[in-house]
């Protein structure tokens, strides 16, 4: 007993360098880190809204938190291209996130799966694209159909499920028609 | 005890996941592709080499009753800064490793590798442990991750090798495959072991 001084004393010490290592540390990736995840809502949203340039693509905000993307043509705010928001659904395993534009009528322009933990090999083909191919076969099947009115071959729709993961297919396909629900809601609170 | 036989030890004699079976936990859970695999054997090969330099050059001044929660501390603070490196600079791979990268903490390797080499070496020998076994578990995941993205994908590193006509295995890329996978490999191991004890 008569050492828990010097050796709470030293495993202080150590803790204090490998704080002060840590904080230098997050210091310099931190920028990094907030880039890498500007530049990916960059990267989805001229995916979502391929007609929008970038800088013609604003968010609406409500308090602090941003309800949808809304896209023009030029970044004056003429000629509107359609709304971008994000929905998600708990998948198998996880939930999934998905990036998805729409135009004034609530045709699909375009879509990107942020984020996902499903399981390997079978969910996770939510996002996957073929090699060879440019764009993810599955969430290439939403373009151009209504938001509103998607559903998953097994439930009578036109979007076909992956084989061996209806659960991460279907959790994709509800969140986007409850998320696109909930813009027309956001919208019209907005107007 | 050769400069050259403590470094080729980890990679066969005493391979850390064929051998000694060590870290199986992410052994298992990331080698359903071969990039993943080999993400998380350059991030353990990392950490390895900086806890064991590191700790070899404390060792002297390490209490033998708080050795554990140094050693942690060390390990810990090196994965801080492999997943926060990795958040910023190669953030596809942070993805796909997921929570694996803040689990190198508690793979028995590292703080194995400290308790049972680098506190007890020194600084240059414990490099060269570090790396020979850090190499070594890279080689292991390859391994597995070879055989079970090839059975279960048909692909290799994401690049079909089989043709359409080829029906994936698919149980070799979920969970129970990379427990047959490392049985077999483990098993395959062991006869050739036996055979050439005979």
């Amino acid at each position: 007993m008569r050492d828990i001084g010097k050796l709470g004393g030293l495993l202080l010490l150590i803790t204090t360098i490998a704080a002060t290592a840590l904080a230098g540390i997050y210091n310099v990736t931190k920028p990094r880190i907030e880039a890498q995840k500007a530049l990916e809502l960059d990267r989805a949203l001229t995916i979502a809204l391929p007609a929008a340039p970038r800088e013609a693509i604003f968010p609406v905000q409500a308090n602090d938190d941003i309800l949808y993307y809304v896209g023009y043509k030029t970044p004056e705010k003429k000629e509107l291209i359609g709304y971008a928001f994000v929905s998600h659904g708990p998948g198998y395993s996880s939930l999934i996130e998905t990036m998805v534009g729409v135009d004034s009528l609530g045709a699909i322009l375009g879509m990107k799966v942020l984020n996902q933990v499903e399981t390997p090999g079978l969910g996770t083909k939510v996002e996957e694209t073929r090699h060879g191919e440019g764009e993810p076969w599955f969430t290439q099947q939403f373009l151009r159909k209504p938001a509103g009115q998607l559903a998953v071959d097994k439930d009578g729709g036109d979007i076909q499920s992956i084989t061996g993961a209806t659960i991460s297919s279907r959790a994709v396909v509800k969140s986007v028609v409850a998320a696109y629900e909930k813009l027309l809601a956001d919208r019209v609170k907005q107007d | 005890m050769s400069v050259t036989s403590e470094f080729t030890k980890g990679l066969y004699k005493q391979n850390p996941v064929f051998k000694q079976a060590l870290g199986l936990c992410p052994t298992l859970a990331v080698s359903n592709s071969v990039e993943s695999a080999l993400g998380m054997g350059v991030a353990v090969t990392f950490v390895l080499l900086c806890s064991n330099s590191i700790i070899s050059l404390i060792r002297k001044i390490v209490p033998a009753k708080i050795r554990i929660p140094i050693y942690i501390v060390v390990i810990a603070t090196f994965v801080t800064i492999v997943d926060l490196s990795m958040a910023g600079f190669l953030p596809a791979l942070h993805k796909t490793l997921g929570i694996f990268v803040p689990l190198i903490v508690v793979n028995c390797i590292i703080l194995g590798r400290a308790e049972a080499y680098a506190g007890k070496n020194n600084i240059g020998l414990s490099i060269i442990d570090g790396l020979g076994m850090g190499i070594g578990f890279t080689m292991a995941l390859l391994l597995l991750g070879t055989i079970r993205e090839f059975m279960g994908n048909g692909s290799f590193m994401g690049i079909p090798v089989m043709g359409p006509a080829f029906e994936p295995v698919l149980i070799m890329i979920l969970p129970p495959g990379a427990f047959l996978t490392i049985g077999f490999v483990l098993g395959f191991f062991n006869w050739l072991e036996n055979k050439r004890a005979k």
